[in-house]
């Protein structure tokens, strides 16, 4: 008996210490962090949008700089969505949580079209770099969908 | 010979009425597009995926009560609609109900397009009917217990369903009255944008209110809309972004891309000065 009580006790001691990397960070500065990552993403993405949807004339070095960025970006408000987070103030839905592996595939997807975003950047092929900016939207908004609050 | 001219006259004067109504019975395929369009049809009537064929059918609408599939709305005779009347038609988008009698299923949103007025429905009948064929099958729906029988419809329409075609106010502008038929009608927005009580009905008192949590939709009232400006809102109809480069979610990303970046820059102002003339709502609990 007393043997299981102890063993239970070591299990979440040492549990405690394998999360402690992101665990001894606050849940708020988690979600601050977070949120940055996505504000930078729209400001760096919020041109390209315009620029694939006609609003602003395409300049190819723009969105050369810009893809480059949201290459890195887009890699990292994940880490951020901790499960010490699920009860801050924020607009992401529980479902981050309750349904995490749906959401890390969405993170992924996010991830691979940026990537790929880039990589066309580089070439010159102007209506394939204008499709896959409206990819990478989507992949914006396929997550959005499902896991935060709309207002 | 004098008695003898009257009957030709007369009858090239029948003959211009007939050919006059029969223009105007006739839709136009044309408009009818643009219709379409404000309507969304290709939505649900549409795969989700990377080359679908267009109004063939096939999307999936998750409710509580079971899953809806869109069916084929082209004109192939089996498949599709090929065999309806146009009066078929416009009982389907009037009524809710199917050319065999049988009542829709309030996900085919009929609580809003009954309101499209008929030469707008002949219209879309012509569109409609001059779109390519496709023979994929439109695929049965998939639902809880007891909501696949589609007697009990009867009672949700008895209840719920006030069937009528749009009426302008005459005590509000052109511009107004242009924007509360897009809205109401053809764009049905208040279908995701109005709570619903527990037997999928939308609230009215609550029109427009928005809906919170995973499924939700944001007020459209102005209470949360006087925060934007007209240019603001107008850019956002166009491209689904903020101007800080935030992404809507792609649910309403396709309205846009589907919808409302297709309408004339006119109709897109009726529909903004529309919303703004709603009366204000709290925002929904949570």
């Amino acid at each position: 008996m007393n043997k299981s009580v102890l063993a239970a006790g070591v299990a979440i001691a040492v549990g405690a210490f394998a999360g402690s990397a992101v665990a001894q960070m606050k849940p708020e500065v988690l979600v601050k962090q977070r949120q940055s990552a996505m504000t930078l993403i729209g400001k760096y993405f919020g041109p390209l949008g315009g620029m694939a949807q006609g609003k602003v004339p395409y300049n190819a070095q723009v969105v050369q700089r810009n893809a480059g960025f949201l290459d890195n970006l887009t890699r990292m408000p994940w880490d951020g969505f901790d499960p010490s987070t699920k009860g801050a103030k924020s607009r992401a839905l529980p479902a981050v949580f309750n349904d995490n592996a749906k959401f890390k595939d969405a993170a992924a997807r996010l991830e691979n079209e940026a990537a790929k975003l880039y990589q066309v950047s580089r070439g010159g092929d102007e209506a394939a770099v204008k499709a896959q900016i409206g990819a990478v939207g989507k992949a914006c908004g396929g997550c959005h969908d499902n896991f935060r609050e709309k207002q | 010979m004098l008695r003898k001219s009257p009957a030709p006259a007369g009858l090239l004067l029948v003959g211009l009425l007939l050919y006059a109504s029969v223009a105007l019975a006739q839709g136009d395929p044309k408009r009818g597009e643009y219709l379409s369009k404000a309507g969304g049809c290709v939505g649900c009537h549409t795969e989700a995926r990377e080359g679908a064929v267009p109004y063939a059918g096939g999307r999936s609408l998750k409710t509580p009560f079971g899953v809806f599939y869109g069916p084929n709305i082209t004109p192939h005779p089996q498949a599709g609609i090929g065999r309806w009347s146009e009066q078929d038609f416009i009982r389907a988008m009037r009524f809710g109900v199917r050319p065999d009698g049988a009542h829709y299923y309030p996900a085919f949103p009929y609580s809003s397009f009954t309101r499209v007025v008929d030469q707008d429905l002949r219209d879309l009948w012509a569109y409609l009917h001059s779109i390519p064929q496709s023979s994929r099958p439109s695929q049965p729906h998939e639902l809880r217990f007891p909501f696949g029988w589609r007697w009990l419809l009867w009672g949700w329409k008895f209840l719920f369903f006030g069937p009528g075609a749009f009426v302008p106010d005459p005590g509000r502008s052109a511009v107004l009255n242009r924007g509360a038929y897009l809205v109401q009608a053809l764009g049905h927005c208040g279908e995701c944008h109005t709570p619903r009580n527990w037997l999928g009905a939308m609230k009215q008192d609550r029109f427009l209110g928005g809906v919170k949590g995973k499924d939700g939709s944001p007020n459209l009232t102005p209470t949360r809309l006087k925060k934007k400006s007209d240019a603001e809102v107008k850019d956002f109809l166009l491209t689904a972004m903020t101007p800080d480069g935030d992404v809507a979610a792609e649910s309403m990303g396709e309205v846009v891309r589907n919808t409302t970046s297709q309408l004339t820059a006119q109709d897109l102002d009726t529909l903004i000065a529309y919303l703004r003339s709603l009366p204000p709502l709290p925002e929904e609990p949570k």
